[in-house]
């Protein structure tokens, strides 16, 4: 029996609706706008899904995961209740909720957190959790930069019911200034790398199930790119933990949000940015910029790597870009997207583009920009 | 045009071509005998001194081993093991005129099918004569690896005609795929283990550094080759690569040339997929003959590989093991390097890092061009033929026909009437899993990263 905390932000996704890119500060207007709650029904869609039955649900009082466990029928403990607010207030809870449940929930030896919500209720999870606790995000906000989020409510469940309770991977929280949204700038940045549960691997071929080990993936990926790494070359790795792990290959150190600089076996950047980078590139005739995709969108350039700017890529040339990704990473974003800001600049990359998946191994994935 | 029969006032379009059983080749077709380059000699492991018949008698018959040097253009078939061929030879040549009228194209496309044999392939073309020398001298026992399950199920076919025993290590992937492919195995009384396996020394240490790995032809075949190696009632047979399978493949194209002959066609293009190299030896060979005869000088001859496996297309044309843990003789061949294991395509057939002596040879020499595809493409005109033609392609076969499809569509724009041949060397009715994924739209296209290692000039991959 696994013991899962179950959390709903009720309001989540409210302020798409109504053309308020976001829900952050915002609930009041967006019932003044005549937004109705819409994470309930997709939690509930969630619960209806699930096929396992040796779960103990731990969940948060009234509209933050009991009342959805209660009509799907689900045994539950409730483990945190928010206080009771003014019942003609239509805000009855709040982030300070989410953390308070959650810190309650890992308490409790929780083994894995499911929340229903968007990227504002990933980041304030992943703020309690870190790397202790794998958490599963049902996607029901405006936003969906991360890539801890189900593609939907069901695939959510199916995960769940198909996790051997073991396996896991990591996805990126992403953090999004909703102020800058709303004006319409996108202004996203890494908040942290978050284990998230490794779905079983079907066969391309076949019913046969099997968990895929995500590391071993990532150990032959750095192994073939520190094959091919020249000493004539600066090589610019890009956040998350598969170019972290060709940095450790090469027993360096790597700042797992940031970009850093690689020469001859060497950092001699760390966290750089775009204008160091720039600096760099005015140095060094070959350049390569290593980078995995970031976020459930599968972004190559644009989201959270916004040093490697359009400047950068123009010096660089698109050939200078190497993507590396496990199998199992591309298979939640089969298309990868490239948003450099400079659109001319995008349609320079082909339709499709390689990523290094393994020993000497690519798969062609599908571009957009 | 169509080809038509007069028959009184009917007219018929022909759709099969066929040969009598009594023309069955009489001989194989040895191309060593005509080659521009002779072959360089295959190297000893340890001593890297060339290969001498005694060192490949452990595990071979004599008289294959005489074939794999024979330099004589022409081997006598054994009447014993033509007799077996006229179980389902000489197989039929279609002229795919439904495929032609899907396309709108100009060009004629002609197509051998070998998927009629018992274990629905070419394969048994190599496995029967092979089964029949070993048995002649007393061997009881064969030990072999297969991929896709193609050569596993035809030498387990072969070898019970002969009352011989047969232990087949069958690449992890395609054992776990394939179910069905074991299940013939075992009907024609052979014993079909996954490989990596633990019965031999090279299978356990693969396992210890890597208990998920897929498998992959170059590591069944270390564990084949210890087996034999290591019983004495044993020998070893593989179903690509080597000289003599190639030669005895060579009856497909010698049918094929006559099949042509009898409705007054010559080809243009003939094209074969490509993942040890016996297909593409089987259909090509006798046509590049024709070429360096000066009969044909303008024919374009073509091997289809898989994107995720390029050896003649990308790789290195060098001596090179033929398994991964480095018992077979080194070969000059192109090879992607004997580490390299390729990722799981659904043409596990073709997942092979190195390529056939002669065809490597023939490649070097431009007398056989190249090309590869993706997985998706060749699924794709896999289904094009199955709607048009009806027989469902294996999809080591469908590579072939991508290509087939892509030369005839060149012929729409051009105008062009060139006469398109290729082999279909399997049906794909133990494939239909494939088929199932590429619908689902879960087939994954892999690609080898050649740019990127050739960039790195000196972190090549290592040929011994």
């Amino acid at each position: 029996m696994i013991k899962v905390g179950f959390i709903v932000n009720p309001y989540a996704g409210m302020g798409g609706a109504v053309g308020l890119k976001g829900t952050d500060g915002c609930v009041r207007e967006a019932y003044a706008r005549g937004a109705v709650p819409m994470a309930p029904a997709k939690a509930i869609r969630f619960l209806s899904s699930l096929s396992k039955n040796d779960i103990h649900f731990l969940t948060a009082g009234r509209e933050m995961g009991e009342h959805e466990l209660a009509k799907v029928g689900i045994p539950y403990d409730v483990i945190y209740r928010p206080d009771e607010g003014k019942k003609s207030d239509p805000i009855q809870t709040g982030a300070i909720d989410t953390i308070n449940a959650c810190m309650e929930m890992i308490q409790n030896d929780t083994g894995l957190i499911i929340f229903c919500g968007g990227d504002g209720t990933a980041r304030d999870i992943f703020s309690c959790t870190g790397q202790l606790i794998p958490i599963l995000g049902i996607p029901a906000g405006v936003k969906i930069y991360s890539g801890v989020f189900a593609t939907t409510p069901e695939s959510g469940a199916h995960l769940l019911s198909d996790w051997n309770g073991t396996s896991l991977s990591d996805g990126e929280v992403m953090d999004v200034d909703e102020e800058e949204y709303r004006k319409g700038i996108l202004n996203t940045s890494l908040f942290g790398y978050a284990k998230i549960p490794s779905g079983p691997v079907r066969c391309q071929s076949s019913k046969q199930v099997s968990f895929g080990d995500e590391s071993r993936e990532v150990e032959q990926i750095a192994t073939f790119i520190t094959e091919v790494m020249r000493d004539d070359t600066l090589y610019l790795l890009g956040a998350g933990t598969t170019t972290k792990a060709i940095a450790d290959r090469l027993h360096l150190s790597k700042t797992i949000l940031g970009i850093d600089a690689v020469y001859q076996g060497r950092v001699i950047g760390t966290d750089i940015s775009e204008r160091e980078i720039l600096t760099l590139v005015e140095k060094f005739d070959r350049i390569k910029i290593i980078v995995s995709p970031i976020g459930a969108q599968g972004f190559i350039l644009g989201r959270g790597n916004q040093q490697i700017s359009c400047s950068v890529i123009r010096k660089t040339g698109v050939d200078s870009l190497i993507v590396v990704a496990t199998e199992a990473k591309l298979r939640n974003t089969k298309t990868l997207f490239i948003d450099t800001g400079d659109p001319s600049l995008n349609n320079k990359f082909g339709d499709t583009i390689q990523v290094i998946c393994g020993y000497r191994m690519v798969i062609r994935a599908e571009l957009s920009h | 045009m169509y080809k038509y029969v007069h028959q009184h006032t009917k007219v018929y379009m022909i759709t099969k071509i066929l040969l009598d059983e009594n023309e069955i080749p009489k001989q194989w077709y040895n191309i060593q005998a005509d080659l521009i380059t002779p072959l360089d000699p295959p190297m000893h492991p340890q001593t890297q001194k060339p290969v001498v018949p005694a060192d490949l008698e452990p595990i071979f018959p004599k008289e294959l081993i005489r074939q794999e040097m024979c330099q004589d253009r022409y081997i006598n078939i054994p009447s014993e093991v033509r007799d077996i061929y006229a179980l389902w030879r000489p197989s039929p040549l279609f002229r795919a005129h439904r495929l032609e009228k899907v396309l709108k194209t100009p060009a004629k496309i002609y197509y051998k099918y070998e998927g009629g044999s018992p274990p629905g392939s070419h394969k048994p073309n190599t496995a029967i004569p092979q089964a029949y020398y070993n048995m002649k001298e007393g061997i009881e026992r064969i030990a072999t690896e297969t991929g896709a399950g193609q050569w596993g199920s035809s030498l387990a076919f072969a070898t019970q005609l002969f009352d011989m025993e047969c232990k087949v290590y069958m690449v992890r992937g395609s054992y776990d795929q394939k179910p069905y492919r074991k299940m013939m195995m075992q009907t024609w009384g052979a014993t079909c283990v996954p490989s990596p396996s633990p019965d031999t020394n090279s299978g356990r240490a693969i396992l210890a550094k890597d208990p998920n790995t897929a498998g992959s032809l170059g590591i069944a075949i270390s564990e084949a080759v210890e087996d034999a190696a290591t019983h004495s009632n044993t020998n070893y047979s593989l179903g690509s690569v080597l000289n003599h399978v190639c030669v005895h493949q060579t009856i497909i194209g010698q049918e094929a040339q006559k099949q042509l002959d009898m409705v007054d066609e010559k080809a243009d293009i003939v094209i074969a997929s490509a993942g040890g190299g016996s297909n593409c030896a089987g259909i090509c060979f006798p046509f590049i003959k024709d070429k360096l005869d000066g009969k044909n000088p303008d024919l374009e001859v073509l091997a289809v590989e898989p994107a995720a496996c390029p050896t003649l297309t990308r790789g290195l044309y060098a001596y090179d093991f033929g398994d991964v843990a480095g018992l077979t003789p080194l070969l000059k061949m192109f090879t992607l390097g004997h580490d390299f294991i390729p990722p799981s395509i659904h043409a596990g057939g073709l997942r092979y890092h190195g390529m056939a002596p002669l065809v490597s040879r023939l490649h070097a020499d431009r007398l056989i061009d190249s090309t590869s595809v993706h997985q998706n493409e060749v699924f794709e005109a896999a289904v094009m033929f199955a709607r048009a033609e009806g027989i469902i392609p294996a999809p080591e076969a469908a590579h072939a026909i991508r290509i087939a499809i892509d030369k005839a569509l060149e012929c729409k724009k051009t105008g062009e009437s060139k006469t398109i041949l290729f082999n279909n060397s399997g049906h794909g009715h133990f494939d239909l899993s494939s088929y199932e994924a590429y619908f689902a739209g879960s087939l994954i296209d892999y690609e080898y990263p050649a740019d990127l290692i050739a960039e790195s000039l000196k972190k090549l991959p290592v040929i011994a």
